[in-house]
């Protein structure tokens, strides 16, 4: 399934959406900005696996319990993001094995 | 030559013709991004297109969603499609531009919670 | 003290599997308990991120229940596998520290 078929309206996609808008407003900006990166860096199941969901769950707790979100990642969002897709492969590692093969 | 005609005539011509439908979609600006994107991955094709395919698939799916949130197109890709395709294939340069991806994740961050607190 | 990131790396996930061996417990939780000892500078996002490793690794068990505020929260217990890292780790810690103190004696 492609990104294409979560933009283009599919439900749960959008249920996500709502709930990363019910986040606080620093919450939403550091969540948009950590999927904006994702989105960029590609690993294969960041639309279908648990990541972004994983990361909402993460964030509305932090935000029930009334933590500044930077606090919460630390400063460095982008280690952050790094850190969690350390161990899934990007669309880019599968690109360049197949081209040692 | 573009890029759609030379993959014509592979097995593999739906998938692209599914990928040229999508581009379609794309306001204007994106379009003409997404072509320059797409002659710029040709450079890492060895090349039945079958391992472009996902790549160009993430590539779309970014700019898909990035129109859909009315960014710019130069907000998304900044001035240097080379090195954008470069990271998303992997690479050489690929490091690089990642590294300022993360840097302007950070500051993107860093600014709007600025300007939200002040 | 602050400034332990770097020595923490590779320590940090047996303290982990440590905490969730003494009591079912949930991912805040567990970064307060290790603030409480001293490690200051541990943040959510990082036992989020162990957290998420344990789990892909199959070393515990998770329930996600109602909390009394906020949403739902993910409750975490070891299974047996997690047991056996943490047993694991635990003989590595020994090796590690037992070495280094002797290596600090002989230089006295």
């Amino acid at each position: 399934m492609g990104i294409h078929d979560l933009i283009e309206g599919k439900r749960q996609w959008r249920a996500h959406m709502a709930r990363v808008k019910a986040l606080p407003p620093d919450y939403q900006i550091v969540y948009k900005e950590m999927q904006r990166y994702l989105f960029k860096v590609g690993p294969v199941d960041l639309t279908d696996g648990p990541l972004l969901s994983g990361i909402v769950d993460f964030f509305e707790e932090g935000a029930a319990a009334g933590r500044p979100v930077l606090k919460v990642t630390g400063r460095d969002v982008a280690a952050f993001c790094d850190e969690l897709i350390k161990d899934s492969p990007t669309y880019a590692d599968l690109f360049q094995q197949s081209l040692k093969k | 030559m573009s890029f759609w005609e030379t993959v014509t005539g592979s097995d593999l011509t739906r998938e692209w013709q599914a990928f040229a439908a999508r581009t379609e979609a794309l306001p204007a600006d994106y379009r003409a991004a997404c072509e320059e994107i797409t002659n710029n991955l040709m450079l890492y094709a060895n090349f039945s297109g079958r391992n472009l395919l996902p790549i160009v698939d993430a590539a779309l799916g970014l700019l898909e969603e990035a129109a859909a949130e009315g960014q710019s197109v130069h907000e998304v890709l900044g001035d240097d499609i080379p090195g954008f395709c470069a990271a998303l294939a992997g690479g050489e340069g690929a490091r690089t531009h990642r590294d300022r991806w993360r840097e302007q994740l950070n500051r993107n961050v860093a600014r709007k919670l600025a300007r939200l607190g002040g | 003290m602050e400034d332990l990131t770097e020595m923490l790396k590779g320590t940090l996930e047996g303290c982990v599997l440590e905490i969730i061996a003494g009591e079912e417990t949930y991912g805040y939780a567990i970064t307060r308990r290790l603030n409480d000892l001293g490690f200051t500078d541990v943040i959510d996002g990082t036992v989020y991120t162990i957290l998420l490793r344990l789990e892909r690794n199959g070393l515990v068990q998770v329930a996600k229940r109602r909390s009394e505020v906020g949403p739902p929260r993910k409750f975490y217990t070891l299974n047996e596998a997690g047991r056996r890292e943490l047993a694991t780790f635990w003989s590595k810690w020994e090796y590690v520290s037992s070495r280094i103190d002797r290596l600090k004696e002989a230089g006295r």
